[in-house]
């Protein structure tokens, strides 16, 4: 009975002590070496010895480790391109303990972000982007995506085709300010890696000043303020001062059913309606008009016409019958409106 | 006669630069079937014999035999994809592309096709498909 029970203590109790399997997760990165890493759980309790291999390949002990707190956490294990498409196996020793694993790597790749990420003004005025890759994938294997924004504002994304290293922005704004990122991965027709590679360096390109669209220069704040101060003033103005008023704004004549002065009408200042009056005086210069005389009557004496007028010099000597007709001519100096004609019979 | 020479060096030399280019959009026109192939079936639990997961440089095409053949058998070419995938498979290009085999090494050593173990039609088609992606991103 006792080495039962003995045997039974032992089966329940020793589970308790027993070391937990780790679970080792590899990535492929760059396509240059695998790494994997034990720790996802919890770090280890004991320092495991790696193993792996490729399938048909030479068993190979771990050459570089990563440690946290003195403890192997993880192993960095060189390799070559193709070697993803074959099975990778793993094996974690302590002591008498070995924990064995397989794993499939096609799609569990991370490839290292771009580089030489570039920016040029076309010659068709386009904005034209470049990079470059650094794993041995070739060219026709690795995909890209990119993003960039303008001004700071929201990322904008787009896809580029394995095979295609450059990017495009048509028509860029001089004043705007442009930022640009690129990642990659293996493309779907070379067994596509299920993560994406870092976002490499940013370019930039575009003004400098222009970082923010809703920023307004400092002096342009100063213009806008001095010119509201100026209007206000001149509203002030405008009110305090009835004459600057009124030459701004003149009243539109209101019309009335009676009839009044149409000089009030047009309400003329006084100096301006004076102007309208002459200043000048002139003298009247009266006329006389004379009758026709008969020939018979006229024979014997030569009649002469004259006109009597007080300041008129004019006089005029009729000697022909044809010059018996005297106009009636006004002096040559300007008469008033209201002359009066005096006629003699 | 040395012009001559030098011409047909030539000549041959850009023959080799070209073929890469068509043998991979050959295997990438196999996939693209493939892909098709795969939509049109129906979630079949067929099982056929299927070449491991892991095959050797060497033996690459004696697996691609293995795949046209299996694919016959059990699909026949009566369908639009099924009769274009095999024509594919069969097709220089494809052989010239999945032909990793740079050793003079015999291909004796490599399984038959029967003797590999049986798997669902799923398993069939990924394998096939890795197959090909392996020699995409070789070219």
């Amino acid at each position: 009975m006792k080495p039962t029970r003995l045997l039974l203590l032992l089966c329940l109790i020793g589970p308790v002590f027993a070391i937990e399997a780790p679970d080792v997760d590899c990535l492929v990165i760059n396509l240059k070496y695998v790494s994997c890493t034990w720790n996802k759980k919890e770090t280890p309790k004991v320092n495991y010895t790696f193993y792996s291999s490729f399938f048909n390949k030479e068993k190979k002990s771990c050459p570089q480790y990563l440690t946290e707190n003195n403890m192997n956490i993880g192993c960095i294990q060189p390799c070559e391109s193709g070697d993803r498409f074959l099975t990778f196996n793993t094996m974690l020793v302590h002591g008498n303990d070995s924990f064995k694993e397989t794993h499939g790597l096609k799609n569990r790749v991370k490839l290292n972000p771009p580089t030489n990420l570039t920016v040029l003004n076309g010659s068709d005025f386009n904005l034209w982007f470049y990079w470059n890759h650094t794993s041995p994938a070739r060219l026709h294997c690795v995909e890209s995506e990119v993003r960039f924004r303008t001004n700071n504002n929201k990322w904008e994304f787009s896809k580029v085709s394995a095979g295609i290293q450059k990017y495009c922005i048509n028509s860029p704004s001089g004043s705007s300010r442009y930022e640009l990122q690129v990642r990659n991965r293996i493309d779907e027709g070379c067994g596509s890696s299920d993560f994406w590679s870092d976002w490499s360096e940013p370019v930039f390109w575009g003004s400098n000043n222009s970082t923010d669209s809703d920023s307004v220069p400092g002096w342009m704040t100063f213009l806008y303020v001095v010119g509201a101060i100026t209007l206000m003033l001149l509203v002030v103005m405008l009110l305090q001062r009835e004459r600057l008023k009124i030459i701004l704004i003149p009243a539109v004549p209101k019309p009335s059913p009676i009839l009044h002065d149409i000089e009030d009408w047009f309400q003329l200042s006084r100096g301006l309606k004076e102007n309208f009056k002459a200043s000048y005086n002139e003298q009247v210069c009266p006329v006389r008009e004379y009758n026709y005389i008969s020939q018979s009557d006229s024979m014997n004496s030569t009649s002469s016409v004259s006109t009597d007028q007080t300041d008129c010099s004019v006089s005029i000597d009729v000697n022909d019958p044809e010059d018996l007709y005297v106009p009636l001519s006004s002096s040559s100096s300007q008469v008033p409106s209201e002359e009066v004609q005096q006629v003699s019979d | 006669m040395k012009l001559i020479v030098f011409c047909l060096f030539t000549v041959y030399c850009c023959s080799l630069v070209k073929a890469s280019p068509l043998e991979r959009k050959k295997l990438q026109e196999v996939l693209r079937e493939l892909k098709m192939l795969k939509r049109d079936l129906p979630n079949t639990e067929l099982m056929m014999n299927t070449p491991p997961k892991d095959i050797e440089d060497c033996c690459c095409l004696t697996a691609l035999t293995c795949f046209r053949e299996t694919l016959l058998e059990h699909f026949g070419i009566s369908g639009k994809y099924q009769k274009k995938l095999y024509k594919s498979l069969n097709h220089t290009l494809t052989i010239n592309g999945l032909n990793f085999c740079n050793t003079e090494t015999s291909t004796n050593n490599c399984s038959t096709c029967h003797s590999h173990p049986k798997e669902k039609a799923s398993e069939f088609f990924n394998r096939l498909e890795s197959l090909v992606q392996r020699g995409i991103s070789r070219i």
